[in-house]
């Protein structure tokens, strides 16, 4: 193994004991007791809100924002499959033919997502207002991540780079806002709970 | 600008330091600032300002959270835009939380996360409380509640006497003289609430339940003692005096020995009885409790009243409170009410779990200073009643019925506004009419 290597599994294990210790302590602090009686079923809320409440025509941050919702989309999606990748890749599982020219094309798309919604942040003065540095730098270390895997697979000279990039981007993980990758779902969850008990979701309204 | 004090903003922040809350800690965290929220929010929408996006309210408390309550916030207090609980800070939250928001909860379900938009203002107004920076206008509603019992603070004789020449109206009305508005009698099937607007400015809508109650030959009873559904401490935050409100409607339930406690058509009331109270009293009721809206729909749908739609001809809309709909789970009931008791019923777009707040919620209508917001944002409201082309707009929450009247007003929309008692009251085909 060489240096770079042994950045990319410290930085590994730091990002994953961070992010298990986040979810540990949500999960533990569980939801608070409600003594009201529910009217609903929770449960079925619960699974609503990861489904049918995440439907795009459900949400006017999907359906009035389709260009952004789209590009977000395929950023998420990136983001997820680039990490796979990095742990087929710590393997020496490589991908080979035209895989690789597939996934190129496929990380070229998304890390292009990633910077038009960066470009959008910046230009926009109103998203700028609301923003934080963490905003621009969890961007740009996921947009830079998903280009390093790009020119890695274009050519083995890339390596170093590719492996501190994601080095930095899990480091960086369980600090700012990309730890949204934990309280996604844990939002979620409370909201089922909250909409199910109260019987307005799971939506039976047209 | 108010100066806070060491001592107070140590209070605050006590109100963030909960580790054993996973709800808490998840909404805290969870905002990406995508603003994607920004169209779903009436504020923003009416306003288009950076300020108003449901995001930036959220930052207002979230920021401080990081600062006090997270690794990144505590050492890197700039790159993760963690923000110390300073004077600027403590009140720009009043002006955004109190002054900007309606706790209408529109924006939750359109959030592309999730984040609990509704439940983070209302974290940042319970810090507020905490710091004793409750808006005074919204302070002294409270305080009469608390001190009077209503928050009108209607003296009981005045009280008893409205119910008295109600009663006579009553008998008229239904040519009864056995018709009756009960008053603090044990053993009922039903205790009544009421909101305090009620007796004070709307006394036809108590008559027109009265009639109801009558028609339906119902078990129930009004209470001089306790009969205020609102509860204005859910919105100021100050959860020890919403459970003292919440806490004497309880005791007025045991002490008649009423079955079940139903709500006048009050949304926030509603809620803060039903979904939050057993949460300040720390205890699941033993009685039932449900509104005068599933009541309402569940007299017709068991036929024990007798409605004609041909008595309401105009074309009618609804206007869903947000505290029942959205927050509530009750929108199917006042669909099935109208459509029984009107004849020309017609939705307004978007309506039901999705309806725009009128913008009268979230305490506006007692906080006088913002009245210019509310109703900057309730044009948006009355734009959707216009182009509903309704003559009636129909809503089961005086605190709606208050900000529609205004914007009826002000809009100039030459509209009828009535809760959805008056309309069952309306519609209600008596024995003695049937038999004529
Ligand atoms: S849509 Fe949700 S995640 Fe995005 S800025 Fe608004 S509150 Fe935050
Ligand atoms: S709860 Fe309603 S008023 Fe408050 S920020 Fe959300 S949409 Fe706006």
């Amino acid at each position: 193994m060489l240096w770079y290597h042994w950045l990319a599994t410290l930085s590994a294990v730091i990002c994953l004991s961070s992010c298990i210790i986040h979810t540990f302590k949500v999960i533990r602090a569980g939801k608070p007791k409600d003594y009201a009686k529910p009217s609903g079923d929770v449960s079925a809320s619960v699974r609503y809100s990861f489904t049918g409440a995440m439907h795009p025509a459900k949400k006017e941050s999907a359906y009035m924002h389709l260009p952004t919702y789209i590009g977000g989309l395929l950023y998420h999606m990136g983001t997820f499959l680039s990490l796979f990748l990095l742990i087929l890749l710590s393997l020496g599982l490589y991908p080979s033919g035209i895989l690789t020219y597939i996934l190129v094309a496929v990380f070229s798309v998304t890390a292009v997502s990633g910077l038009a919604i960066l470009l959008k942040r910046i230009s926009s003065s109103q998203l700028r207002a609301l923003s934080n540095p963490d905003d621009y730098l969890s961007n740009i270390l996921v947009s830079l991540f998903q280009l390093a895997t790009v020119a890695l697979l274009l050519s083995q000279d890339f390596v170093a780079v590719y492996y501190v990039s994601a080095s930095l981007l899990l480091l960086y993980i369980p600090l700012g806002k990309l730890k949204h990758l934990v309280y996604f779902f844990a939002a979620r969850y409370h909201l089922g709970i909250f909409f199910g008990s109260r019987n307005v979701w799971p939506s039976k309204q047209s | 600008m108010e100066i806070i004090t060491i001592e107070k903003k140590k209070k605050g922040l006590e109100v963030l330091s909960n580790k054993e809350d996973g709800k808490l800690q998840t909404h805290m965290n969870a905002c990406v600032h995508c603003g994607l929220c920004a169209n779903s929010c009436v504020y923003y929408n009416a306003m288009p300002e950076a300020r108003f996006i449901p995001a930036t309210k959220v930052e207002l408390v979230s920021s401080i959270y990081r600062r006090y309550q997270t690794f990144s916030g505590k050492f890197f207090p700039s790159l993760v835009g963690a923000r110390s609980l300073d004077d600027e800070a403590a009140n720009e939250m009043v002006d955004l939380l109190f002054g900007a928001c309606t706790l209408c909860g529109r924006c939750v379900t359109h959030c592309s996360i999730g984040v609990d938009i509704s439940y983070v203002v209302k974290k940042g107004r319970e810090m507020l409380s905490a710091m004793d920076m409750i808006p005074e206008t919204l302070q002294s509603t409270i305080d009469a509640a608390l001190e009077s019992g209503n928050n009108m603070s209607i003296p009981k004789e005045e009280f008893v006497e409205t119910l008295e020449w109600l009663e006579e109206d009553l008998q008229f009305e239904v040519n009864d003289d056995e018709a009756k508005i009960h008053l603090d009698e044990e053993g009922k099937d039903i205790l009544y609430t009421l909101n305090p607007r009620e007796p004070k400015f709307f006394p036809l809508s108590i008559s027109a339940m009265a009639k109801v109650f009558h028609a339906a030959k119902e078990s129930w009873t009004l209470s001089t003692k306790m009969y205020d559904i609102t509860n204005y401490a859910y919105y100021s935050g100050n959860y020890k005096e919403a459970a003292v409100i919440t806490q004497r409607l309880y005791d007025e339930v045991e002490r008649l020995g009423a079955k079940s406690c139903v709500l006048a058509e009050c949304g926030h009331g509603s809620r803060a009885f039903r979904w939050e109270g057993p949460n300040y009293l720390k205890k699941t009721y033993p009685f039932d409790v449900f509104t005068s809206v599933e009541l309402l729909a569940s007299y017709i749908r068991e036929g024990r009243l007798k409605v004609d739609p041909a008595k309401i001809t105009q074309k009618v809309s609804l206007h869903d409170p947000c505290n029942l709909a959205r927050s509530g789970g009750i929108w199917k009931e006042q669909r099935y009410i109208l459509n029984a008791c009107v004849s020309d019923f017609v939705e307004m777009t978007p309506h039901g779990n999705d309806n725009i707040c009128c913008g009268g919620g979230g305490g506006q209508l007692a906080m006088s200073e913002y009245n210019d917001r509310r109703m900057a944002i309730g044009k948006i409201k009355a734009d959707q009643i216009k182009a509903s082309g309704a003559e009636i707009i129909a809503t089961p929450c005086h605190n709606c019925v208050d900000q529609l009247t205004q914007l009826n007003v002000t809009y100039k929309l030459g509209i009828k506004i009535m809760t959805l008692g008056e309309i069952v009251a309306d519609a209600i085909v008596l024995e003695n009419e049937e038999s004529n």
